[in-house]
């Protein structure tokens, strides 16, 4: 979940030119986002251990299983979204982790480490990386009072100005408006509620926003005044640029994503797969991604190890029960496609 | 004969140095097949498109029938035209063609029906009806675009170079047939074209134009017989011509002197003694005069070519000075071959003075 | 053996194309047919012959909604196009004097397609958005006082973009029939008594047809498929049929159902392409 979506479809075209990169011993080929192999702790990796680094960049969640079913065994490692791990899992493409090779394995969040999306039949199949809310903002400067409510995507008096993800997260929004919190069971009633809920908002969507980089954009040019939106990572960007964002957790709650590093399926290079694996985990690659992201990350103690105190704050690794609150992603399995499909049915409206 | 057509000072320049047609007046009698001939770029398909309405005049008047249409566009002048590669719609049947210009003039469906019919029948090609002009042959596509614009029965019809696409058979053919059809229909034709037999078989009056100005004009007969230039003469015809001085003149006959002879002619204006003169003869003018024969006018040579070309032979005898001048001699039947004249044969040959021309000055070329 | 080398550049000039057509063209399509019979399963999809797909097709509404909104766009970008492209053609052929402007004027039309696609519909972005030129110049006129929303991501702007960018291919068909036509047709016309309006009717207009069509059939199977537009100018509202199988086939991981729709937007297109050249040819033979 970076920045990096920014490129999408070109960046998607090209990592279809480039995927046909060769698998070679000694060569890690990753299939990831944008910063999650920057130079500014790769070239030291390199050197340190010998293996060379090779990485292609995906545009979305949805290019992780199309690349690996087509292009065989060519990467490594992976990254998806923890809304994707259990399609990895079930679709057989990653293995599991051996949690011993794993230096800070214990020192990572445990609601991290035990979410069910990484597991499959008691193994482990994921190394959680970093993480955050996903919840709402507004320009600080077009509201009196403060929204604090989902049900301020719906105000009427915002018509034209609003903007939410172009996801099927979508529906897990609207039914939290609904008040089914239950967002990652939701019944087949609940899911056409949330739909309807959905249609209805269409009127006062000025668009809906697909990468990072759009979402900056249309606060930029004036076109929308709030959003959902991925916790500080837009509203860092916005704030550089000179506009005032309001973030915060609505009184619905807020869904929490997570990056999880995955092990292709009969990789030859797994030696320097974990050792990739532990530097990302280590104080230099934590920061790194805090920094490059403006995400929080999943070891705490490296965290606290590489960070000031404000942004240790700021990016709430003080506290544990901000991690808890968040409505963490969970798999939808075979579920999935009724939440894609009303979704899908939204946005054909 | 009422003048359908009258040009008045009519004049067409592109840019000063450009000049399409050069004061211009002209009159066209109603009813008469007129031909507008000269060399490409004479003026004369300026000067039919102007009075089609394709080109506005930069000077002068226009006037059909008594009426000034100088403004007028195409589309309301009672003309219509008969265009060098015809113009047929390719996305119309030869009835829709024909039929095309009709409905304008308010005629009824069945009018329109009838003059459609008459229009191909005289044509020859009701049978056409529903084909297409790529289906016909050029010489129908011809007479297809002739139907198409007799049928608005206009005042005048003007036809562009109309036989010059087609093969020399079908012109000859057509030409007569133009000139048929228009007696029959009685309207004023107005033709463009550069071909000297096409105009001279079908015309009533001809028109000889030279760089933008009218060379002269006179029936064809006229024109043949007494052209008024050198120019003239030279393009209607086969002409020799020779230089020489007036000896002698009075009203109606001169003496002149040619470097390889003498010879006399009937003149229309006068000449003063010593003027230096061009004559000029027509091949099939000229006698060869038999052994012992005696006429007016005498000129002796030698046969020093002899070209054959179907109809009879025309030789081509150098004078006593080295200029040469041609005689056609007709071939009948009775004629043996071994009597044509050889090739260094002297002989003596004859023209009527009334079959000399006498151009003023020096030839040109 | 010598045969083979007496045939070989026959073979090569004949079956490097045939070749071609049959591995990147045919073999995909068969591939993409196939997969339209199948069946959608957890975590991917089996092989199986129904017509399932094709039934979800044309009974979940949000499909043919789809298919209708991007038929209706495509539709319209076509006669927006037509309707420009046509006086343009029309002004260059008939009544641009100068061969250099014309020359000029025709690149101006064309160059744009040497600029990346992306650019130029982002550019109508910053044209037609809320603090955009179109907006700043509407204010600075006094014809509105405060910018208006109704420029942009809506399905205007979707034609507008789509308009522009496909409209040389447009006006290149139409130039070349319009420039076909012999000049004396017109003066023809005019002679038979039909005045320029008449005349443009009943002889431009319809000698142009095979240039309109092929005009019309490129511009719509552009706009058809097109999926850029509506992801970026285009609003809530916006979403083509490109769009739908771009997220059958990666979010939603179902490729039959995506295999079927592109079957069906392929029906489509040949049967546009065929009605042009239908069109084309019928008035090519002067059967109008």
């Amino acid at each position: 979940m970076t920045i990096a979506r920014t490129a999408g479809i070109s960046t998607a075209i090209l990592a279809t030119l480039l995927s046909s990169v060769a698998h070679a011993e000694g060569t890690l080929n990753l299939l990831t986002w944008e910063g999650y192999a920057d130079p500014s702790y790769v070239t030291q990796f390199e050197q340190e251990t010998g293996c060379k680094v090779n990485a292609t960049y995906v545009g979305s969640n949805d290019d992780f299983a199309p690349k690996l079913m087509a292009g065989g065994g060519v990467f490594d490692l992976i990254t998806p979204s923890l809304d994707t791990t259990k399609l990895m899992i079930d679709l057989d493409l990653v293995e599991p982790v051996d949690t011993a090779k794993i230096t800070a394995w214990g020192d990572l969040y445990p609601t991290l480490t035990s979410l069910d999306a990484i597991q499959k039949d008691g193994q482990i199949y994921g190394v959680p990386y970093t993480w955050g809310g996903i919840v709402l903002m507004y320009r600080t400067d077009a509201f009196t009072t403060p929204p604090e409510s989902i049900a301020d995507l719906w105000n009427p008096d915002l018509k034209g100005k609003v903007s939410i993800w172009d996801d099927k997260s979508s529906i897990y929004l609207a039914a939290r408006k609904n008040g089914d919190m239950n967002i990652y069971s939701l019944s087949d009633e609940q899911i056409a509620a949330a739909q309807q809920a959905l249609v209805e908002q269409k009127p006062l969507v000025r668009k809906y926003w697909a990468t990072a980089g759009e979402l900056v954009d249309l606060y930029k040019s004036g076109e929308i005044v709030i959003s959902n939106t991925w916790a500080g990572n837009q509203a860092s960007i916005l704030k550089r640029a000179g506009i005032d964002m309001t973030e915060f957790v609505p009184k619905e709650g807020a869904e929490g994503w997570v990056d999880i590093w995955m092990v292709v399926k009969d990789t030859p290079n797994l030696d320097c797969a974990y050792k990739y694996l532990n530097m990302q985990l280590s104080p230099l690659g934590q920061c790194a991604i805090a920094n490059i992201n403006t995400a929080s990350v999943a070891n705490p103690v490296a965290a606290k190890s590489c960070m000031s105190p404000e942004q240790f704050v700021e990016l709430h690794q003080d506290d544990p029960g901000y991690l808890e609150r968040l409505m963490v992603w969970q798999s939808l399995g075979d579920r999935y496609e009724a939440y894609a499909n009303a979704w899908n049915a939204v946005k054909a409206q | 004969m009422t003048a359908i057509i009258e040009l008045d000072h009519l004049s067409k320049h592109y840019s000063p140095a450009i000049i399409g047609v050069d004061d211009i007046s002209l009159s066209v009698g109603d009813g008469e097949f007129l031909t507008l001939l000269g060399p490409s770029g004479c003026g004369k398909s300026t000067l039919l498109r102007m009075i089609g309405g394709f080109e506005e005049p930069t000077a002068g008047t226009i006037r059909l029938a008594g009426q000034d249409v100088t403004a007028l566009p195409p589309y309301r002048r009672a003309i219509n035209m008969v265009f060098q590669d015809y113009a047929l719609f390719p996305h119309m049947t030869v009835g829709r063609n024909v039929a095309y210009g009709l409905k304008l003039l308010g005629c009824s469906e069945l009018e329109i029906r009838t003059r459609v019919y008459d229009a191909l029948k005289l044509v020859g090609l009701y049978d056409k009806l529903k084909l297409y002009p790529h289906q016909l042959s050029g010489g129908q596509r011809q007479r297809i675009a002739l139907a198409r614009a007799i049928v608005r029965r206009p005042k005048v019809l003007l036809l562009d170079e109309p036989l010059s696409a087609l093969d020399a058979k079908l012109r000859e053919q057509m030409q007569t047939e133009l000139k048929r059809l228009q007696e029959k229909v009685g309207i004023t034709f107005i033709m463009v074209t550069h071909d000297q037999t096409e105009a001279l078989v079908m015309s009533d009056q001809i028109v000889v134009m030279e760089k933008g100005r009218i060379a002269q004009k006179g029936t064809p007969q006229q024109l043949y017989d007494h052209p008024a230039s050198i120019y003239v003469a030279n393009f209607i015809g086969t002409t020799t011509f020779l230089p020489g001085a007036v000896e002698a003149a009075d009203q109606t006959t001169a003496r002149i002197a040619l470097g390889g002879g003498e010879i006399a002619a009937n003149i229309d204006r006068p000449f003063a003694r010593g003027e230096r003169v061009t004559i000029g003869l027509r091949p099939e003018k000229i006698r060869i005069l038999a052994e012992g024969e005696t006429a007016a006018n005498v000129l002796a040579g030698r046969v020093s070519e002899v070209i054959y070309y179907g109809l009879g032979l025309r030789l081509g005898v150098t004078l006593a000075d080295g200029s040469r001048i041609f005689a056609d001699l007709l071939l009948p039947d009775t004629l043996a071959r071994s009597q044509v004249p050889p090739v260094g044969l002297a002989v003596r040959l004859a023209v009527a003075p009334h079959n000399v021309f006498v151009f003023a000055g020096e030839e040109a070329a | 053996m010598s045969a083979l080398r007496r045939h070989l550049p026959a073979v090569l000039v004949l079956g490097i194309p045939l070749a071609w057509i049959v591995l990147f063209m045919l073999l995909p399509y068969g591939i993409l047919a196939t997969y339209s019979f199948w069946l959608k399963k957890y975590p991917t999809f089996v092989p199986a012959f129904q017509f399932g797909n094709y039934l979800t097709l044309f009974t979940d509404p949000q499909y043919v909604l789809v298919l209708l909104r991007t038929i209706k766009i495509s539709l319209l970008v076509c006669l927006a196009s037509l309707l420009l492209a046509y006086p343009f053609a029309w002004f260059l052929v008939y009544r641009c004097r100068s061969a250099q402007i014309r020359t000029w004027l025709y690149m101006a039309v064309i160059a744009p397609l040497w600029i990346s696609y992306l650019l130029r519909a982002y550019i109508w972005k910053t044209i037609l958005g809320t603090e955009g030129v179109l907006n700043s110049f509407l204010i600075w006129a006094g014809i509105i006082e405060t910018p208006s929303s109704i420029f942009l991501y809506n399905q205007f702007s979707m034609v507008v973009t789509l308009t522009y960018i496909f409209i040389p291919f447009m006006v290149m068909p139409i130039y070349t029939a319009l420039e076909k036509i012999p000049a004396n047709l017109n003066e023809a016309s005019a002679d038979l008594g039909l005045g320029p309006w008449r005349s443009f009717w009943r002889v431009t207009v319809p000698l142009s047809m095979p240039g309109v069509a092929a005009g019309f059939t490129l511009t719509f199977c552009l706009s058809f498929g097109d999926f850029v537009a509506p992801f970026l100018v285009g609003g809530p509202d916006g979403n083509l049929i490109a769009n739908v199988i771009t997220t059958q086939f990666g979010s939603a991981l179902n490729w039959p159902l995506g295999s079927a729709l592109s079957v069906v937007m392929l029906v489509v297109v040949l049967g546009v392409v065929s009605l042009g050249d239908r069109v084309e040819r019928r008035s090519a033979a002067g059967g109008f």
